[in-house]
Order: C-alpha cells, then sequence, then structure tokens
C-alpha cells in the first residue's frame, strides 16, 4: 500500500454494471520527504482508487496497488486496480537521516 | 521480496474490516547502494518489527490473505527482519 492524498472524485456515466455505485477517488501518492515534513503535499503522480471508506478531500489514505485491490470484492471478479485500504488517523515517522535534531 | 528499512508507524481506525488490530509499519525501500525509495509504502508487520529495523517484505497477498481472509486488500506484509546483510559486491570489485 502507498499512501496518498485525496484530492477529488470521479463520477463515471456510463460504466461496468461492476463500477455502479462505487466512488471512485483521485488520489496523490505522499513522498517519504512530504510524509515527514507533514505538509499536506503529495508529490507522487495521481491515481484512481475506489473508495468505500467515504475518505474526504484532503485526507491521507493507504491505497493497494494490483490484483489484491480487488480481493475486498471476492469472489466476484471486479477490474479494480487501486483500493483505498485505510484512513490515516496519525503517522509516527523518525526523521530523515542525515537531519539530525529535526523536528517531525 | 525487497528490502526496506521501517520509517514509522500508522494509526488507522476507519479501515477495511479484515485490517482491525494489524500493525501497520511505514516502511521505504532500499536499493543495496543505500538509497531509498521517494514513496513510502506501508506494511503489515506481524513480526514486532522496531523504527528503524530493517526489514524484508513481500509484495505477494496471498500471505495477507491466508491469514485476513480472502476479502483483505492487505498486499505487502513484512516477512522478517533482517539481522545480518553482506556488503553488497560492485561491478568493479568483480572484474578487478
Amino acid at each position: 500500500m502507498r499512501l496518498g492524498i485525496v484530492r477529488g472524485s470521479v463520477v463515471l456515466n456510463p460504466a461496468l454494471a461492476s463500477f455502479t455505485g462505487r466512488r471512485l477517488v483521485v488520489v496523490e501518492p505522499v513522498t517519504i520527504a512530504n510524509a515527514c515534513a507533514k505538509n499536506g503535499c503529495g508529490g507522487g503522480k495521481a491515481l484512481v482508487a475506489l473508495d468505500e471508506l467515504g475518505a474526504a478531500v484532503g485526507q491521507m489514505v493507504a491505497f493497494t496497488e494490483g490484483r489484491e485491490a480487488s480481493n475486498p470484492f471476492w469472489p466476484a471478479q471486479v477490474a479494480v486496480d487501486a483500493y483505498c485500504a485505510l484512513i490515516v488517523d496519525s503517522l509516527q515517522i523518525e526523521p530523515e537521516q542525515g537531519r539530525a535534531g529535526s523536528e517531525v | 521480496m525487497f528490502l526496506a528499512r521501517v520509517r514509522g508507524t500508522a494509526v488507522a481506525t476507519t479501515k477495511h474490516s479484515t485490517l482491525k488490530g494489524c500493525r501497520l509499519l511505514l516502511i521505504q525501500r532500499i536499493e543495496p547502494d543505500g538509497s531509498a525509495a521517494a514513496e513510502p509504502n506501508v506494511a503489515v508487520d506481524w513480526q514486532g518489527a522496531a523504527i528503524g529495523a530493517t526489514v524484508i517484505v513481500s509484495t505477494d497477498g496471498d500471505i495477507a490473505r491466508a491469514r485476513l481472509g480472502n476479502t483483505t486488500p492487505a498486499r505487502m506484509v513484512v516477512m522478517g527482519i533482517v539481522d545480518e546483510k553482506s556488503t553488497p559486491v560492485t561491478v568493479d570489485a568483480v572484474s578487478a
């Protein structure tokens, strides 16, 4: 799972039957530098993920990519490639090496 | 599988039901030359790895499926904590 910040949502019409009623969000992956700085910035290439948790714009989520993203719909086969698995409440991160004493 | 350094932990109240009770680590993939990936990953940990430890992470979700159920979205799992790692052999050292 990678960390990402929700930047918006996507509405499909028409869509595959397995996607009707599903919520899709645009997430921007977070780099380690931005995660340490806790500045609300992402820094990665944005992607679309399926969300069942109701993540709001600006919230940080962790999303699974690949085949495992469709596991929650097992045994149905859904063409999901990225899935929001959790909404991050807080992160405890050690300071970056080489920057001794920096506050995180 | 890849080597990663544990950078921290993540706490989440709202999450997929299969992830309840799982320890979630923030890990950063590391290369033999010491460089690290720009984007961190979140991995499920059953080994109790401490922050700063080097771990091996598997990207295969089957381990998570076996433990957490078929519907779990978990993919990355900490397989073990690295005890000792040999110094990487560079191409120059081999040809010399």
